[in-house]
């Protein structure tokens, strides 16, 4: 079960509002990569787990990308205080706005709300393993390739 | 902060359950950890809803929440 500790796991404060900024963001919050996916895929993939010592650690990662969601939560919120009309309407983040004003809805940058389709779960422990390694391996894929050798992981 | 580290220290346990080195750095953190909620509780600043200390008035709901700029 959960338990909440009133503090971010991190802190976070942010000096200037930025909806730009917000607009890219906020897929770390619902897009497929981003932490809402994250923990809904380890804390899901822990039920079919036959191995103790791995149950472990899906709960304990998954439990902490709930964390890192609210820091992501936070971050937005900050980016996105005190903003005038005119900042807003000239941002990319004016289409967010629209329908969710300075709310945090958890969607992709592209504005594709958050999709449970972004996480696999077959319960099997080998399949759902390789699923987090891809899933946790898209960090480097925005990296650059040089030469067009991938950066070792 | 501390409980960055707590966090990062279970994991590693959970992974290598027989490092006495991680599992002694791990206690050293919670009792150090205990000692700063503890002192927390008292000001009226709980950390869970199920510390509170003050038996005259319930501060759980106060302000600043976490992703508010105060609280950090």
């Amino acid at each position: 079960m959960w338990i909440y500790e009133k503090k971010l796991q991190y802190p976070v404060k942010i000096k200037n509002p930025n909806p730009e900024l917000a607009q890219i963001i906020i897929s770390q919050l619902g897009g497929p990569d981003g932490e809402l996916a994250a923990s809904m895929r380890y804390l899901h993939q822990r039920y079919s787990c036959p191995y103790d010592k791995i149950t472990g650690i899906l709960t304990d990662i998954g439990t902490e990308e709930l964390a890192h969601l609210e820091i992501i939560a936070a971050i937005l919120y900050q980016l996105t205080r005190n903003l005038s009309e005119e900042q807003i309407a000239k941002s990319p983040f004016a289409t967010y706005f629209v329908d969710h004003t300075t709310g945090l809805y958890p969607v992709a940058a592209s504005g594709v709300p958050f999709d449970m389709k972004y996480v696999g779960i077959k319960g099997d422990i080998l399949t759902d393993l390789n699923e987090d390694l891809a899933a946790d391996a898209a960090i480097p894929q925005a990296q650059p390739l040089s030469k067009n050798r991938r950066t070792p992981l | 902060m501390i409980d960055f580290a707590i966090v990062e220290t279970v994991l590693y346990l959970d992974a290598y359950p027989n490092s006495s080195a991680a599992l002694s750095y791990y206690h050293k953190l919670v009792s150090e950890r205990k000692k700063l909620a503890e002192s927390l509780a008292r000001i009226g600043k709980p950390i869970t809803n199920m510390d509170n200390t003050d038996t005259d008035n319930w501060n759980w709901t106060n302000g600043p929440w976490p992703w508010q700029p105060e609280a950090n």
